[in-house]
């Protein structure tokens, strides 16, 4: 009784012993035996040789664009059913800047389930064999798609559907082979110090363009040293200590998912629709699409993909694609779809010659007559790519 | 310690005889149970936790159908299947009425003994401080489970008066029979108890600040709205996973195919490091505490 400080020692303690256990687990534990040492050439070949098709996880995407933030209860109570260009690309933007998480299951290329964790909702993406089903719960509503024979092969985000809202989510292997397609002789390929993904041990593959003329200061892929699967892809921006850009995984475990998991059956009450897949046109890989590609990717997401042929300037890091104003109105009209999505419109700022959408890694010109420029570079080479390229 | 009230040292207590001390704490649970839910007070609340399903059924009875995508999550499919009605229910009572509820009953552990001038017999009594904020806390976290599932099974009730039950849809667009959606029900229930595990530690230690039961209250429940405005705003961010209302949404994760554990484990964690933290506060406050009334 003479002593009533000891009475609080427990509350001193508890959040004494509880800041001690967060710094603890602050600290990276070193796990196990560090991976033998291997160069760049070996880790892409690793990276190449992988035949990890069966595995379930859990992803989390994280991007600081510089975009401004988006309530966390906008992504509810939003309009969902907005299909066409703007609703697309609002999603987009919504998917770009907000941090999500996503459980990934997979059982080989044709069978894929991709669930993104909203809040309070779930979109989800199932693929087993040629069919693809796109299910929201926000709304109760699934797209079914039939993929062509060729597009069987081809890894998830490239059979998208354009008209549909919710766009292919970007898994760390596509991102990495989308980056690693377009590698040449502008980038420096080097291996940082072992990184530790999800648990495992992971080598760290770092690519770092020569120039100065791109936004990009370097991007990152962690590759599992045992089975070579790409863990993490980041890209950070020049001049930046975090990554402007993140997807990796937060839990992995190999191993075959279980089957029912990719059967999808629209429930009762929802709204189908039967998508028909467009022809998709010789896409062209450039670092532009990684992974800022929410720009160029909502492009061919108007109707009728007669006219506005992307154009591309530039080459490496400092490609610049324009989308040049058609005839029939075709890039005004999508500029002014784009650009009539408020969270667009009030990311856009006027520019001399147009509006610019500045991002930490993309930076989108639309000019006063309806073009389009995007590139990974900095704004006044898009605006000096306007000015040479007049119409 | 100043008081005139034998306070006890919990370790003497412990150590004197084990067999008749947990039969005396269990009587004196129960005891404290009786006095909670015979108060009418408790029903009141219970009631009024069971009339918002009711009034959501009665409302989407009457009323045209819900379109797809407006109001509250899971509003659109009440039509569709009667059990969704506890769902809904269960989500709009989160951010206020089951917070309010767990305020009132947290509130008035300690401090509607000292304002009725019955915590000095208590502790005259052989029950020990230490023992009696146990027993108090104990009876807070059993209301934590009588309210969300007083409003879970109100709900499945009325849903299933008013509406069809059938094959449940989840989040994940898979489709789950009766027997497994009622089970997913008793995991929300569960995950929402969980969740007030933490306001309700607030509750005690606050309680044990004043003599003034309603102040204690009113506290719990500001410290609850606080937590979901600062959850609300992205300029703290790094603050958001410390919030003890941080997970409170979560529940939603069991609605998923497989069922996300993520942030129901994620969700235990915070609940006890807020009953380990404002635990220890209310025992450095109560055996510490001069009890004049």
């Amino acid at each position: 009784m003479s002593r009533p400080w000891l009475r609080w020692m427990p509350a001193a303690a508890v959040p004494a012993v509880i800041a001690a256990g967060v710094l603890a687990g602050s600290i990276p534990v070193w796990a196990g035996d560090p991976l033998p040492e291997k160069t760049p050439a070996q880790i892409l070949a690793l990276l190449g040789a992988h035949e990890t098709k069966s595995f379930s996880g859990t992803l989390e995407q994280t991007s600081e664009l510089g975009l401004p933030e988006l309530p966390a209860a906008g992504a509810t109570s939003g309009p969902a059913s907005a299909g066409g260009a703007a609703g697309g690309a609002a999603s987009i933007v919504e998917l770009l800047t907000s941090q999500h998480t996503a459980r990934v299951f997979m059982d080989g290329p044709a069978k894929v389930r991709i669930q993104v964790v909203d809040r309070l909702a779930e979109r989800d993406i199932i693929r087993r064999d040629s069919d693809l089903w796109f299910y929201t719960s926000k709304d109760n509503s699934a797209a079914h798609l039939t993929l062509p024979a060729m597009a069987r092969d081809l890894p998830l985000s490239q059979p998208q559907t354009p008209a549909y809202p919710t766009p292919a989510y970007p898994t760390p292997e596509a991102l990495a082979n989308r980056l690693l397609a377009a590698l040449d002789s502008s980038t420096e390929v080097t291996v940082g110090p072992d990184v530790e993904v999800a648990g495992r041990t992971a080598y760290n593959l770092v690519l770092e363009p020569r120039t100065q003329g791109t936004l990009v200061g370097r991007a990152a892929i962690a590759v599992d040293g045992q089975t070579g699967l790409p863990l993490r892809v980041s890209v950070t921006a020049r001049g930046q200590a975090q990554p402007a850009f993140q997807s990796g995984f937060t839990s992995l475990s190999l191993g075959v998912p279980e089957d029912s998991l990719f059967s999808f059956v629209p429930p009762p009450g929802a709204t189908v629709k039967e998508v028909q897949l467009p022809p998709i046109p010789h896409r062209q890989v450039t670092p532009d699409n990684v992974p800022g590609d929410a720009v160029p990717r909502g492009v061919p997401a108007t109707p009728g993909d007669k006219a506005a042929k992307p154009s591309v300037t530039g080459s490496g890091w400092e490609t610049v694609i324009s989308i040049q104003a058609a005839e029939a109105g075709q890039g005004s009209l999508l500029s002014g779809s784009l650009l009539k999505d408020p969270l667009l419109a009030q990311a856009a700022v006027v520019v001399p010659g147009g509006r610019l959408l500045s991002t930490a890694l993309v930076n989108v010109l639309f000019t006063d007559d309806g073009r389009i420029f995007v590139g990974m570079v900095p704004p006044e080479r898009l605006q000096a790519a306007a000015t040479a390229v007049a119409p | 310690m100043h008081s005139s009230l034998p306070a006890r040292v919990p370790g003497a207590l412990s150590s004197s005889a084990a067999a008749p001390e947990t039969v005396s704490s269990l009587s004196l649970l129960a005891s404290e149970l009786k006095v909670l839910f015979q108060r009418r007070r408790t029903w009141a609340m219970l009631l009024a936790l069971a009339a918002i399903p009711v009034l959501i059924a009665v409302a989407v009875r009457l009323s045209s159908s819900v379109p797809a995508g407006r109001g509250p999550a899971f509003l659109d499919r009440i039509t569709q299947n009667g059990l969704f009605v506890a769902v809904t229910a269960m989500l709009v009572s989160v951010p206020l009425f089951l917070p309010l509820t767990i305020g009132v009953v947290a509130g008035d552990t300690i401090a509607g003994e000292a304002s009725l001038g019955t915590l000095r017999y208590l502790l005259v009594a052989p029950a020990g401080r230490v023992r009696l904020l146990l027993v108090k806390y104990a009876g807070a976290l059993v209301f934590c489970v009588a309210a969300p599932v007083t409003v879970a099974l109100a709900g499945a009730a009325i849903g299933g008066l008013f509406f069809p039950i059938g094959p449940v849809t989840l989040l994940s667009g898979d489709v789950v029979q009766p027997p497994e959606a009622a089970l997913r029900l008793v995991l929300i229930a569960a995950y929402l108890s969980l969740s007030l595990a933490g306001l309700s530690a607030i509750g005690l230690f606050l309680s044990t600040l004043t003599v003034v039961p309603v102040g204690a209250m009113a506290a719990t429940v500001v410290a609850s709205v606080v937590s979901q405005v600062l959850d609300q705003l992205p300029q703290l961010e790094w603050l958001h996973p410390w919030l003890f209302s941080h997970y409170w949404f979560g529940f939603a994760d069991v609605l998923r195919q497989p069922v996300l554990w993520d942030s129901f484990a994620s969700n235990a964690i915070l609940q006890a490091g807020y009953v380990a933290v404002f635990g220890a506060l209310a025992y450095g406050r109560f055996v510490t505490k001069d009890v004049l009334s």
